[in-house]
């Protein structure tokens, strides 16, 4: 450690420095963890509005935190609960009644003593709220956008499209990385510069290439299905930053094992499957991950072709959600439940992912 | 493990340089069927759209009259200099990069900083809960903020504005992309922090014997010895700021663009089918963002100390 081996000052005692060391540990753990409360506040806000009532937001005196009013049934009604300032400190009464001058109030501890007289405007009354965590708001949205099957269409989706984008990347990547291709230092540096070419540029032709394809096949078949072909089909041909990222994890496995191997006569299948695909686990959990979120997060292509499609991915179809006239609860619990799964998976897979990151570091 | 090494260095001493050629046109082949779908995909999904593109950009291209499609050389180029949306939407695209890119290097590369402490507790957790934001969808982004700005149940006004007696704020839609920027800080925090990780604690002994203070430190043996990480995420957040998908996808459609260029692009294509027009405003914007990259890479050379990489040459 090497906190033992700064220098010490002689009017320094070993306590007073170990309490200096104990104080900058605690500021900058309080800092750091403060700071990830503040950069997570948006999404606490958005957890706590989504099991929130509609009635708890449209009242502005309303606590913070989730709660729901108090309630009090008198004569077959449910009667809301206010605090009431009387003459003997403020009390928790239920309104029953209200005219222009005051209202009538009744206690709940003691509804025997009948109805109580207050002057004022009960409307500058604030209610009485209890905690309440409304979990029913997402059951309510399950049903209403058809939650279950934007989910089974996105995962289609997102498996069809990681099969595709593994497959074929990582077979690029190991002809890039194990074989004497003529001009293959061109092609790579190629497979390089398409990173960097903005979207747009092939915006228009791909638009237009697709619409056709489509066109045509809309002649055969009625199925909505053909929709998904412009968000797969590019997968299918492998795609640059994950062919970069899984050569540079490959250059980087000896060779020693695998030039063994086709002297025993295994064929270069075999040996990427066998001997390098084995050896490269973390680099493909996180070019896998990747795909993951951006396929689930994808929207570009989705908003170009699925407007027509009746099965939609839960992406685009939030896109509607506003358009519903949801109330900021429903809003909230939609959004979380279109990041929940991408963040589940995310915790899951966090050892893979930030262990390769750093393979990733290193090799730039 | 001994083994294999002995049995290629046999071979290899035995195999004459004839046999050896044979193998490597052999491999060749072989090396070319593997890399074939990029290949494909390169002159299919890339290539021809680029240059159909170019083509589209001379014509008067429009898809409620393909037939009267006709060349008209430099024509929508002379009118995107006439066009003021044009103009302030690629000062836009070119504004939001110009704000977003800073904050994110700065916050990623203070945030790596921090995480480099011997000191902070919770590390793996800390590391995976800033990294979050990073992958959530951007709609999702979009109800959480307009949330947040709502005056009525939104926080900035039940926390911020209303206790502290605060005249309502005017500039709250500039939040979007702050927020967006401060929330796309994960691959460029991880690969930084990454880079940190690596620098040998010698160096950091040495400095501090010859008295170099924390910031000293930080910034003549830091900031150079992960400049390449540095640069990495530089270029990678270059990209995606202009719309470009680089690692993490959150997913803005063409129209929602946080870059207005693009959405300006799209604008033209869809809403008036004009993909002539849009064709070369996609140039431009080509060029642009062309022009950026070389600028970052020229000067690549005055701050990024690239260790010696003889194996990543070769091929």
């Amino acid at each position: 450690m090497w906190k033992s081996k700064r220098p010490r000052r002689s009017d320094f005692s070993t306590l007073s420095l170990r309490l200096w060391d104990f104080t900058g540990m605690a500021l900058l753990n309080l800092f750091v963890w403060l700071a990830a409360l503040i950069y997570l506040s948006p999404l606490t806000y958005m957890f706590i509005t989504s099991v929130k009532t509609s009635e708890q937001l449209s009242d502005s005196s309303a606590p913070i935190l989730p709660a729901r009013p108090v309630m009090y049934e008198y004569e077959g009604r449910a009667r809301y609960v206010y605090y009431v300032p009387t003459e003997s400190g403020t009390r928790q009464l239920a309104l029953i009644d209200s005219d222009r001058n005051g209202a009538f109030f009744i206690d709940p501890q003691d509804p025997e003593a009948g109805l109580i007289r207050w002057e004022g405007s009960w409307r500058t009354l604030r209610r009485v709220y209890s905690p309440h965590w409304e979990f029913g708001n997402f059951v309510t949205l399950w049903e209403r956008i058809e939650y279950p099957r934007l989910l089974r269409n996105t995962l289609i989706l997102v498996f069809l499209g990681e099969v595709g984008v593994l497959a074929s990347s990582i077979a690029v990547a190991y002809g890039f990385s194990r074989f004497r291709i003529p001009g293959g230092k061109y092609l790579f540096l190629l497979l390089i510069a398409t990173i960097m070419i903005p979207d747009s540029i092939t915006l228009v032709p791909t638009f237009f290439i697709y619409a056709n394809l489509l066109d045509w096949l809309r002649s055969f078949t009625s199925t909505s299905a053909i929709y998904y072909i412009p968000l797969l089909l590019p997968h299918f041909f492998g795609s640059a930053i994950y062919i970069f990222l899984l050569r540079q994890n490959f250059k980087a496995i000896p060779r020693d094992l695998d030039e063994a191997a086709m002297i025993d006569g295994a064929s270069p299948l075999r040996i990427l499957v066998s001997i390098i695909l084995p050896q490269a686990v973390p680099t493909v959990v996180t070019v896998g991950l990747l795909h993951f979120f951006n396929a689930w997060n994808e929207m570009r292509m989705a908003s170009l072709f699925l407007g027509v499609s009746q099965e939609r991915t839960i992406g685009f179809s939030a896109q509607a959600f506003q358009s519903y006239g949801f109330t900021p609860e429903f809003l909230q619990a939609s959004a979380l439940m279109l990041m929940i799964i991408p963040i589940l998976v995310l915790f899951l897979a966090q050892r893979f992912f930030m262990q390769d990151m750093v393979v990733t570091g290193i090799e730039k | 493990m001994k083994f294999s090494v002995t049995a290629r260095s046999g071979t290899n001493e035995a195999s004459a340089p004839v046999k050896r050629l044979a193998l490597s046109r052999h491999s060749a082949r072989i090396g070319f069927l593997f890399i074939l779908p990029w290949v494909i995909g390169f002159v299919l999904l890339k290539a021809i759209p680029i240059l159909a593109a170019l083509v589209f950009s001379f014509t008067s291209f429009n898809m409620l009259h393909p037939e009267n499609i006709r060349f008209v050389g430099l024509q929508n180029y002379l009118n995107i200099l006439h066009d003021r949306d044009a103009g302030s939407s690629l000062f836009g695209s070119v504004g939001y990069f110009v704000l977003a890119v800073p904050i994110e290097m700065i916050a990623a590369l203070g945030l790596a900083a921090l995480f480099s402490s011997d000191w902070l507790r919770g590390k793996r957790l800390l590391r995976t809960l800033f990294f979050m934001p990073s992958i959530i969808p951007a709609i999702a982004i979009y109800f959480i903020i307009s949330g947040l700005v709502n005056p009525g149940s939104g926080w900035i006004n039940r926390l911020i504005i209303e206790p502290l007696d605060l005249p309502p704020p005017a500039g709250l839609y500039m939040l979007f992309p702050v927020i967006f920027a401060l929330w796309s800080i994960g691959p460029g925090f991880l690969i930084m922090l990454a880079a940190m990780q690596a620098i040998p604690r010698e160096i950091y002994e040495a400095a501090r014997v010859d008295g170099a203070g924390p910031l000293m430190r930080f910034v003549s043996i830091t900031i150079p010895m992960i400049s390449p990480a540095i640069f990495f995420s530089l270029v990678i957040n270059m990209i995606s700021s202009f719309g470009g998908v680089a690692l993490l996808d959150r997913g803005l459609p063409y129209s929602q663009s946080l870059s207005p260029m693009e959405s300006y692009i799209s604008y033209q294509m869809f809403s008036f089918l004009n993909l002539g027009y849009a064709s070369a405003l996609a140039w431009v914007m080509f060029l642009v963002v062309m022009g950026i990259t070389v600028a970052i890479f020229r000067s690549a050379r005055y701050w990024v100390h690239f260790p010696e990489e003889d194996e990543n040459v070769e091929i």
